[in-house]
């Protein structure tokens, strides 16, 4: 170990340290505690890595996972705790580049590749070997960047350009990258979720390889079965609390779910379910699924599948699913936007056409994005211009009346008590929970038959919180169909009169509220059917 | 839920936090009495207030004053169009070639022009918002296409044109000439429809957040089209109205007007980020660059003076605008 660490200069060519027999443990991360404003993120968490081992990391959304990974790789820095790494005690990883020189390595989704760039480029981006004048050496460039693919088993030439690889051969380069860096232990955040299995199953061959070199892993993965084919121990946070670390072989897949949650509900009032039997369906969503080789530039690559259901009036109804299971792409879908390949969105039985937002609005779909800075709200602009947003596209008349707008804008701060000093005031300078709430208002302008709310209480302080809860609600008993989208699993519990489970872009169950649990939730959204 | 201390950010009105149109108003005021003062002294200064000198002044910001007005459409749309001072060329060009090549009467000759001008901009729209091709380089593409073809169409340029049709630039109201009144016109029709119709206020949503006005219904495609469509057909105006003015429709009459309308459209408050600035900021950014302009004049400075100083005040408000905005979030 420490005979590579004095030559960072040799790439960490495999046959560097053979997995020793008893092998203590190269991380050890003891009693980590992370503070962000209103959230207590992680708290002592405890986490022991081997050399050659591939420990996998498993929780909820939100139960720290990513919080520790960045600690790990230097973006964040920890507020108590201590890091022990090969062999040196209470590590200080101040920086990014200062966990790559301890031989840290993180494996993004494709996140740190410049497309146009070759790949030996990519590999050894800012770190290109030079000759003695300060100029890249290309030809030494091209060479030790062909020896690390090999070991990658990725036969492709160093000068192709990334563009032209396929995401499982971008996740080669990132590999190929991390062992560029001397990494002795890598780690893999959500590695698959782009991936094939037939790709899933190269990727797997090259952990065996570092593993069998001694390297550390820890493997990141909401899709237990995974967890179970390729890592020896599996670690379990819940709520940013370390819960247990187990040898894979003694455990199942239901004993890990059960380890998982049971978050505390307190802060969430239980709506009362109520008699809502009557009524015809306000949504229908008939076999929604993407175009056959679309959900290109701009979209994910989550992929939907086949998606029916649908909300009957005065419903609140929850999709859940864990990151990356299709939730928000089958909103934005429905809100028509994004292409749809097949499948019809009916409102009030009629069907919606052509698929687009503006028809979307038309006849009565209202929908929150999740990111509400990107793709919801006009940060330079007034309270009021961002709350009378959507009504100006829409049927009315010719001029603007600004004073009408302006007391619609007071009406909507008064009773949804939005804090700000004047309705002409830019939402950028707003919490982000009265950020929220100005969205809300947007669409109670509108009145829409139909509300999809993706993610409304992310950012959002407990107080607020119960607010929007309140104002979904409200809606909900004048008529509308809401459906809530939440990674907040106690939340989509607590607000929801059903739950429609999703998993790999199809729904995989259906939860009554009142019979609905973490668990089960939990058992739908992560552990494949048998079929 | 805390309430946020009433106050926190406005409780003093820093002329700062003023629109920059505004504070460019105010200071073309400032200057223009300076001047004033400075007359009873320096009588050469006072040759400034000339009836003259004021009408060649409103005269000469007329072309760029209508230019403008399209500028900020787009630049509240978010984009901009480098093209519009060859559009003003080739529709000039293509007006001068109707009447008097293909001896189309002048009424159709100007109409044709103008179909010419509104299709370039359609075109330019097209490139943008349908094929999403970046508008600095589409619009930059277009400048050369249509400079080329007025060329092609003029040769230098076509002399001469009947009376009848420059009387339209030469005609004058209470001493002050056609193409002034006619900027006045549109500039007043366009800031009014801009600020009170439901329809033009979606600009604003599109400049601001392209993504959000998507979600929220707008037709972001169609309304950028729109906007190069209009910019489009108002450097035709330009360029026919210049024509008319020198009864002449000279094929590079358009050169570097379209950096000119720019400086003066962000001189008043428009950002190249979209979303902000009015046709009232536009109008001022042009008077203030042709007040620069007309002092640099009456000064005897040399004429590579005037680049040197416009460039330095475009960067310096801008950067002062900038570096306040930053101060205020923090």
């Amino acid at each position: 170990m420490t005979a590579a660490a004095a030559r960072p200069d040799i790439p960490a060519i495999i046959p560097a340290v053979g997995p020793s027999g008893d092998s203590g443990p190269i991380l050890s991360v003891r009693g980590i505690h992370k503070r962000f404003p209103g959230v207590h993120a992680l708290k002592g968490v405890n986490l022991d890595v081997r050399a050659g081992e591939v420990h996998a990391l498993v929780g909820e959304n939100g139960a720290g996972k990513s919080t520790l990974m960045h600690i790990l790789a230097g973006v964040h820095r920890p507020d108590e705790g201590s890091i022990d790494f090969r062999g040196r005690t209470d590590v200080a990883i101040a920086s990014e580049r200062e966990a790559q020189r301890l031989g840290i390595a993180i494996v993004y989704q494709e996140r740190s590749l410049f497309d146009p760039l070759s790949i030996a480029e990519n590999v050894f981006a800012g770190r290109q070997p030079a000759g003695a004048c300060g100029f890249i050496d290309r030809r030494r460039l091209r060479e030790r960047t062909r020896g690390l693919l090999e070991m990658v088993g990725l036969a492709v030439e160093p000068d192709v350009p990334l563009s032209a690889l396929s995401p499982a051969e971008r996740q080669m380069v990132e590999i190929a990258k991390a062992l560029s860096l001397d990494a002795r232990l890598i780690i893999f955040d959500e590695p698959t979720a782009a991936l094939t299995d037939a790709e899933t199953s190269t990727l797997f061959g090259v952990i065996g390889l570092l593993k069998k070199s001694g390297v550390g892993i820890i493997y990141i993965s909401h899709r237990l079965e995974e967890v179970f084919e390729i890592a020896d121990r599996v670690s379990v946070l819940k709520d940013g609390e370390w819960q247990a670390t187990l040898p894979v072989a003694g455990t199942t897949p239901g004993d890990l779910v059960a380890r998982m949650v049971g978050r505390d509900l307190s802060v969430f009032t239980r709506r009362m379910a109520p008699d809502r039997a009557t009524g015809t369906p306000r949504l229908e969503v008939r076999g929604l699924c993407d175009p056959p080789e679309a959900a290109g530039a701009g979209f994910s690559r989550v992929r939907l599948r086949g998606i029916d259901f649908s909300v009957r009036a005065g419903e609140v109804v929850a999709l859940a699913g864990l990151n990356g299971s299709g939730r928000t792409e089958a909103a934005l879908a429905i809100f028509g936007a994004r292409p749809r390949g097949g499948g019809e969105i009916l409102v009030d039985g009629r069907r919606i056409d052509p698929p687009s937002p503006a028809s979307a609005i038309a006849a009565g779909i209202g929908y929150l994005p999740e990111d509400r800075k990107d793709a919801g709200l006009f940060l330079e602009m007034s309270v009021e211009r961002n709350i009378t947003a959507a009504r100006l596209a829409r049927r009315g008349g010719f001029w603007l009346d600004d004073a009408e707008s302006r007391s619609v804008a007071e009406d909507f701060r008064r009773k949804m008590r939005i804090a700000c000093r004047d309705v002409r005031q830019a939402v950028r300078s707003l919490s982000g929970g009265n950020q929220q709430k100005v969205m809300l208002a947007r669409w109670l302008l509108v009145g829409p038959r139909v509300l999809i709310v993706d993610e409304p209480t992310r950012g959002v302080d407990v107080g607020s919180k119960a607010e929007v809860h309140a104002l979904l609600y409200e809606l909900a008993a004048r008529g509308t169909a809401v459906v809530v989208i939440s990674s907040d699993l106690p939340e989509a519990l607590a607000v929801a009169d059903r739950i429609l489970v999703l998993r790999e872009g199809c729904i995989s169950g259906e939860i009554s509220g009142a019979d609905a649990t973490e668990e089960k939730v939990l058992r739908l959204a992560s552990i494949a059917v048998e079929r | 839920m805390t309430p946020r201390a009433p106050d926190s950010a406005g409780r003093r009105p820093r002329w700062t936090s003023l629109p920059r149109e505004v504070v460019l108003g105010a200071l073309i005021v400032l200057i223009v009495l300076l001047l004033w003062l400075a007359g009873l002294v320096y009588p050469q200064l006072s040759t400034f207030f000339t009836l003259g000198n004021l009408s060649a002044i409103l005269r000469n910001l007329a072309f760029e004053g209508i230019l403008a007005t399209g500028m900020m459409l787009l630049l509240v749309a978010g984009v901009f169009d480098l093209s519009v001072g060859s559009m003003a060329s080739l529709s000039g060009v293509v007006a001068g070639w109707l009447m008097k090549k293909a001896g189309w009467p002048v009424p159709l000759a100007v109409a044709g022009a103008l179909g010419t001008a509104a299709f370039g901009g359609f075109l330019n729209g097209v490139i943008v918002a349908k094929v999403r091709v970046n508008a600095l380089i589409t619009t930059l593409g277009t400048m050369g296409v249509f400079s080329g073809i007025a060329l092609l169409i003029g040769g230098p340029g076509i002399t001469f044109l009947p009376e009848s049709f420059s009387r339209l630039g030469q005609e004058e109201f209470l001493g002050i000439q056609a193409p002034v009144w006619l900027m006045a016109a549109l500039a007043g029709t366009a800031g009014f429809l801009l600020w009170r119709t439901r329809f033009f206020r979606q600009y604003y949503y599109i400049g601001s957040n392209p993504k959000a006005a998507h979600l929220s219904g707008i037709n972001v495609e169609g309304m950028q089209i729109l906007a190069f469509t209009i910019a489009g057909t108002i450097a035709g105006l330009a360029g026919i109205v210049y024509a008319s003015r020198i009864q002449t429709a000279s094929s590079t009459v358009g050169v570097g007007a379209e950096l000119q309308a720019i400086t003066a459209v962000i001189l008043g408050g428009a950002s190249l980020t979209g979303g902000r600035g009015t046709i009232f900021g536009a109008m001022v950014g042009v008077f203030f660059m042709a007040l620069m302009k007309n002092l640099l004049i009456i000064l005897r400075t040399s004429s590579e003076w005037q680049g040197i100083i416009l460039g330095a005040v475009l960067v310096l408000a801008v950067g002062a605008d900038s570096i306040m905005n930053r101060r205020q979030e923090r």
